[in-house]
């Protein structure tokens, strides 16, 4: 699902080819963003769940799959934070 | 001293969505203003405003679609005018092409997004899960009052300074006189000027509705709030929009051939230094003195002023006084219009907007009116061009006016372009 919104905005808004994401091995460099370019995309995901991500350029030596993995798991400790809040 | 020429001109704003339509409307006195966006009618109710006659998104790519609303007035009044003045970029002389803007409030419609924002999500229950201070990453360089230069330098290539004057009502009055100095001696070949405003958000006319200078709406018709120099006036009506112009030296144009619109022949500027909004007549008079005399003009060689002619009391009647002072027996002579009665007031985008439509007068022969001036104030005493257009004039030169709050004046002269 992440997955799939975060490529969905790199396709359709940043103009990235959508047959990198055929490639397992896609790597975040491979997508030629500039670092405006990167945190742009992360705001995608800040925007729906309502945080912000700390260190952006921790995803750039991963792969694309390993970055959308890492955002996940912020994603899921932001929401049983905010259920512990609640 | 390098002779200047306008060779392009372009224009978004209440009117049209170019130059063409823009002056057609307003020689028709076809007006722009209206009623408020729902948003800003919800609490200010009887505010009117002058809406782009196009939202600027339909006329931008996808990708332009994030920046602020000034900066993409801005690109469409700049491909506008590069386009009208057939000049190809990226230039080969790029070091030579600078980009001037003049912008009241940058980013306006950004910040107001920015604190619309923060507060929504905090208010919304349906939002509590979300960290309110989560803002969009570019927000800063939205915001940012040079948005639009360096947005323009980055589309075209250019590489001379890129400038942005922020005064008030008369920053692209002053941005094009600084672009004009700056090819007068020698420092540029050509100039891209570009005067922008987008601030029709809530934040910004609750602002404006504060300072108790904004036009009642007229109770038949809110089309005809704004009337310059007319003994109802009741204050002026926020415009939205941006103009561009092409400047150059007139060697420079030469040399590729192309077409010429205009000389601008002469930039007087000044500040009153005694209020916060008053206007002076000594401040006016001297911008419009020392324009004359760079143009090497006098008075009686000035056809057409597109004045200040904001459609308040105290700017109205000073105006007046300061075009007698300037002009002297001349004064009764020369036709004075203010297009703000159908464009209404585009603060940062109001002098390039007003000389661009100032130099179509000039070359058409058809000035436009003052629109809804069925009842002149007596206290105004110049001839205003009322309600009707007067087509067929001999026009040589012509006056545009921007007079700011915080007293900066701005007079700038055109006149026809003979090469010599």
């Amino acid at each position: 699902m992440l997955f799939d919104q975060i490529k969905k905005y790199l396709v359709e808004t940043a103009g990235v080819d959508p047959q990198k994401f055929e490639n397992p091995e896609l790597k975040v460099a491979d997508l030629e963003l500039d670092s405006l370019g990167l945190i742009e995309m992360l705001f995608e995901v800040e925007d729906k769940y309502g945080f912000q991500i700390p260190d952006p350029m921790v995803f750039l030596p991963m792969s694309f799959a390993e970055m959308v993995s890492a955002i996940d798991t912020m994603v899921q400790e932001h929401s049983q934070s905010q259920a512990l809040k609640n | 001293m390098n002779k200047v020429v306008v060779t392009g001109s372009g224009i978004i704003c209440p009117l049209g969505a170019d130059k063409a339509s823009t002056f057609a409307a307003a020689l028709q006195a076809r007006s722009g203003i209206g009623a408020c966006p729902t948003d800003i009618a919800a609490w200010l109710p009887h505010i009117v405003v002058a809406q782009a006659s196009v939202d600027p998104q339909t006329l931008l790519d996808r990708a332009d679609h994030g920046l602020d609303r000034a900066t993409q007035f801005a690109l469409i009044a700049a491909a506008q005018a590069i386009a009208d003045a057939g000049f190809a970029c990226p230039p080969s002389d790029s070091q030579r092409v600078g980009v001037f803007v003049g912008i009241g409030f940058g980013g306006s419609q950004t910040s107001d997004g920015l604190y619309t924002r923060f507060y929504r999500t905090l208010s919304d229950p349906d939002q509590k899960h979300k960290d309110p201070t989560v803002m969009h990453p570019l927000t800063v360089p939205r915001i940012m009052a040079n948005a639009a230069a360096a947005a323009i330098t980055m589309r075209y290539g250019l590489h001379g300074p890129s400038n942005t004057y922020s005064v008030a009502c008369a920053s692209s009055a002053i941005a094009i006189g600084e672009a004009y100095r700056a090819i007068r001696h020698g420092y540029l070949d050509t100039a891209v000027v570009v005067g922008t405003e987008a601030m029709l958000n809530p934040g910004a006319l609750m602002g404006w509705n504060a300072l108790r200078v904004m036009a009642k709406p007229d109770a038949r018709d809110p089309s005809r709030s704004c009337r310059p120099f007319s003994s109802d006036r009741s204050g002026f009506v926020i415009g939205e929009g941006a103009a561009a112009l092409v400047l150059e030296s007139a060697s420079h144009s030469n040399r590729r051939g192309a077409k010429v619109l205009a000389e601008l022949a002469g930039y007087g500027c000044s500040s009153d230094a005694q209020h916060l909004t008053a206007p002076s007549v000594d401040g006016q008079a001297d911008a419009m003195q020392q324009a004359l005399q760079e143009a090497g003009l006098a008075p009686e060689q000035i056809q057409y002023i597109n004045a200040h002619g904001t459609a308040t009391d105290a700017g109205d009647l000073i105006e007046t006084q300061s075009i007698h002072k300037a002009f002297g027996s001349a004064a009764r002579q020369v036709a004075v219009s203010s297009t703000k009665s159908v464009h209404g007031h585009l603060i940062g985008a109001a002098g390039a907007l007003e000389l661009a439509l100032s130099i179509e007068a000039l070359n058409s022969g058809s000035l436009p009116p003052t629109a809804h001036l069925d009842n002149t104030d007596p206290r105004c005493d110049l001839d205003y061009i009322p309600l009707r257009a007067r087509h067929g004039c001999h026009v040589e030169a012509v006056m545009s006016n921007s007079f700011a709050f915080g007293g900066s004046n701005v007079s700038l002269v055109a006149r026809r372009f003979a090469a010599r």
